[in-house]
């Protein structure tokens, strides 16, 4: 039933669109199985065997998989390269505490010191661990020559301890892998959600509207906090742009993967001819930082308020409390020319007329700054508390960018770190599907899916643990290079 | 003589000059001071969505010139379905009819807007930093300015709590000119310690004072007293000092500038509570010639103050108090132009230990 859903579907794409990219036709929704048959049918046959029609396409992927499936921990686990990071890692261990041992109560070298105690201490669960499970091995290993016993009761005593063990086994193993993977600083923080209507004008404002409603509903299950910063309407009811800061535990860390563009197919409201359209909107996700981690000088900022020029205090009676923080040195004035900052002007001034306010924000995001503003509060302070949580979090996450671009190029899929133009994921509405593209997952049911509760959740954890398999894949695959 | 809102809107504009000048090129020009007759008809036929309401009072308050009319509408109507803007307004529920009674209470409160009455006003409350307060003219309505005196206040308080010297002076403050109770109010909130003693001259504001400090749980921190800083100077000293800080937004507009003021503010607040004399400092002459002897040794004076007076202030002191020390003026960020931003003085008290003591240097 799924497999002629899911090749209808394809069909569906293929037969006359010529207008889609080949990035639609070809790496979408395909699971293994599918792609090695390599064939698809065309819709008017009714041909439900697997011959090639003359309208037909062959069906192959166009680029390369970019995942291919998820790995159980036993398979991991037989995996060389993880015993020999283990090994690695168990004589660093060995090494580190002789040193630490030897120089106990000497002065000389105390950095080298404070290294190896701290490599002790964050390595000492995981040697712990190991050892646990050489311990366990040894004890599944024991009751095999407890099977062969003569005595019944014997014998099931030993089918039972097996299954314990194996249990414990896989318990173990399941905690040696997360210890492998390192903890993000950026894990444990909130963060600030913004989502922008994309590609499809009225269409995608709808649907950005849905998106953040779906956002907002799962926050609430999740029990995070949702605290809208910015609003930002449209004229029949759908959304612009709007961001809200979601703080909770582990809130960055599952919210991130919801990160880039996401796309739908469906049949507008708008529409009056019944046909198909395809939309975008895009979703950003910006950790927030603490004060200590990233602070912010005050003489860098331009607050601007409704009273920038004219008398004020008791001379004025507003209720104007709009604030907006323009942060200034993000902003290369210098690489442009006069003609050009023309340009840019005349631009700002034409988007400004239209009220297109964030696309004109976004074209000064590079000419004057990073901007934010609030004027979701009725008093001016709690404007501007908002303003700077959102300018903060912009600037901490152009930064974290920066650094994991630098870091994280080896990796294939970057789940949640490749930043805003990487298109995630589609919610197909006449076929009832939602599909992410970063792990060819589908998951049916779109209304459900929008209510934002178990499908999301269901998903989100599919990407985590994609994630951390890619990101134990790499630090084996760091260390077989060091070999 | 000022508006009681019990009074029909009938009564009211009788205490007026004729209005006519107030209503720019509209079709329902009056020339009676009654302005009842022009406030638009209630709508009985068909029934107005919240955002169709919205709509409808922002085009009435632009036709008729009232200030920031989108925003009066705003946050009217959002006030009376129980939010504080529009934006708390979930979508569904601005696409929804208004019933009769909520059409009625709409045009009822956007009526008051039409004569230029404070939005603060008309929905008989507004926001200061984390507070909510109860707004009633002709009480004075808290600006966005004062919020910042709050904050610097805050700062320095929080500092000395640090350092233990508050204390000696059992941590306590004293604003004169209440008003609303917005600063003494904002302060208690956010320093559980603290004590205050706020005082005002004008009967309304120190009940509403009283009201807002027992809607909001202060009422056994916050002592309020219905003095004059010029005439009641001796019982003030007796009964209030010693106290380690004295805030004010005391009166500060030129008498001159009254006259140009909106009528927001002209016809609905208390003129004693802006006009500060012909150069603005009347008021403020005798709070600083009093803080000496209200203030603990290195206590503090802050003051809310208009852009000219900085100078004119560290002159006068340091001629004529003492005790007290210029210390300084805090800008208001908000104007890159630097000629309209109002100003925070900070003085800083001396106490002189024994009268053989060389006078500290300025």
């Amino acid at each position: 039933m799924a497999f002629t859903q899911a090749v209808k579907m394809h069909v569906g794409n293929v037969c006359g669109r010529s207008w889609m990219s080949s990035y639609q036709r070809g790496s979408t929704v395909m699971s293994q199985r599918q792609r090695d048959y390599g064939a698809v049918l065309c819709g008017r046959c009714q041909n439900s065997s697997q011959k090639l029609c003359p309208n037909s396409r062959a069906m192959h992927a166009t680029r390369p998989l970019m995942i291919t499936k998820l790995l159980s921990v036993d398979e991991i686990f037989a995996r060389r390269s993880l015993q020999d990071y283990i090994k690695k890692m168990e004589t660093e261990y060995r090494d580190s505490l002789t040193v630490v041992n030897m120089t106990e109560g000497q002065q000389d070298g105390v950095e080298e010191l404070r290294v190896k105690r701290t490599r002790v201490s964050v390595l000492a669960p995981l040697i712990q661990y190991t050892r646990e499970l050489q311990t366990k091995q040894q004890e599944f290993a024991e009751t095999e020559t407890l099977l062969k016993d003569d005595d019944p009761d014997m014998r099931d005593l030993a089918v039972l301890e097996r299954e314990a063990c194996q249990k414990a086994i896989q318990d173990v193993r399941q905690k040696i892998l997360s210890l492998l993977i390192p903890e993000e600083e950026s894990d444990m923080s909130d963060l600030v959600l913004e989502v922008t209507a994309g590609v499809g004008g009225q269409e995608a404002m709808l649907f950005t509207a849905e998106v953040f409603d779906m956002y907002q509903s799962f926050a609430a299950h999740q029990g995070w906090g949702f605290d809208i910063l910015e609003y930002m309407k449209s004229e029949i009811g759908g959304l612009r742009h709007a961001s809200a800061s979601v703080s909770g535990p582990k809130s960055y860390k599952r919210m991130k993967f919801e990160a880039g563009v996401h796309r739908v197919q469906r049949v507008p409201k708008t529409e009056k001819q019944g046909r198909m359209h395809t939309s975008t909107m895009t979703v950003a996700v910006l950790p927030q930082p603490t004060e200590i981690t990233f602070t912010i000088n005050a003489k860098d900022l331009r607050i601007e308020t409704k009273r920038a020029s004219g008398a004020g205090g008791q001379h004025v009676n507003t209720t104007d409390s709009a604030v907006r923080i323009v942060h200034l040195p993000t902003g290369n004035l210098s690489q442009y020319n006069s003609a050009r900052i023309r340009q840019w002007s005349m631009k700002l001034l034409f988007l400004y007329r239209f009220d297109l306010k964030p696309m004109a924000f976004y074209l000064c995001f590079g000419v004057i700054g990073v901007v934010s503003e609030c004027q979701q509060e009725r008093s001016q302070l709690k404007n501007k508390e908002k303003a700077m949580k959102v300018l903060r979090a912009k600037l901490y996450s152009m930064r974290l960018e920066e650094e994991t671009s630098k870091r994280y190029t080896a990796r294939k899929v970057q789940i949640g770190t490749k930043g805003r133009s990487e298109k995630i994921r589609t919610y197909n509405f006449p076929q009832d599907r939602i599909t992410d593209h970063r792990i060819l997952k589908t998951v049916h049911d779109v209304r459900e899916f929008l209510v934002g509760e178990e499908l999301l959740e269901e998903m989100n954890l599919a990407l985590e643990e994609f994630s951390n398999q890619e990101i134990l894949m790499d630090i084996l695959g760091e260390n077989n290079s060091d070999q | 003589m000022w508006i009681r809102l019990r009074r029909p809107l009938k009564k009211v504009y009788n205490c007026f000059k004729p209005l006519k000048y107030g209503f720019i090129g509209h079709k329902w020009l009056c020339t009676s001071p009654c302005v009842a007759e022009c406030v638009p008809a209630l709508p009985t036929a068909s029934r107005l969505t919240v955002e169709q309401a919205v709509k409808l009072w922002t085009g009435h308050f632009q036709q008729r010139g009232v200030s920031e009319p989108h925003l009066s509408s705003q946050y009217i109507i959002a006030h009376l379905l129980g939010a504080k803007t529009l934006e708390g307004i979930g979508q569904d529920r601005l696409a929804e009819f208004l019933t009769q009674e909520q059409t009625e209470q709409t045009w009822e409160l956007c009526s008051r807007r039409l004569t230029r009455m404070p939005v603060q006003y008309v929905i008989e409350e507004w926001d200061f930093r984390d507070l909510t307060l109860k707004m009633r003219p002709p009480v004075f309505i808290p600006r966005p300015e004062t919020e910042e005196l709050v904050g610097l206040v805050l700062t320095d308080l929080q500092m000395k709590q640090g350092t233990g010297l508050s204390e000696e002076t059992s941590f306590r403050c004293l604003e004169v000119g209440c008003g609303s109770g917005a600063i003494s109010l904002s302060l208690l909130k956010s320093l559980p310690q603290l004590r205050a003693i706020a005082l005002d001259k004008n009967k309304d504001a120190v009940d509403l004072t009283r009201e807002n400090s027992h809607s909001l749980g202060f009422q056994d921190r916050l002592e309020v007293h219905h003095m004059d800083v010029m005439r009641d100077a001796d019982i003030i000293v007796s009964m209030c000092s010693p106290v380690s800080v004295l805030v004010s937004n005391p009166p500060y507009l030129f008498s001159e500038d009254m006259i140009s003021l909106e009528p927001e503010i002209l016809r609905f607040e208390d003129h004693a509570a802006l006009d500060g004399g012909k150069d603005g400092m009347q008021v403020m002459r005798h709070i600083l010639t009093l803080a000496p002897k209200l203030l603990s040794n290195h206590g503090r004076v802050y003051l809310e103050v208009d852009p000219r007076h900085p100078q004119l202030i560290q002159q006068w002191v340091e001629e004529s108090v003492e005790e007290l020390d210029y210390l300084h003026t805090h800008r208001d960020i908000t104007d890159r132009s630097g000629v309209n931003q109002t100003a925070i003085c900070l003085l800083n008290n001396y106490i002189f230990k024994t009268f053989d003591q060389e006078m500290y240097s300025y």
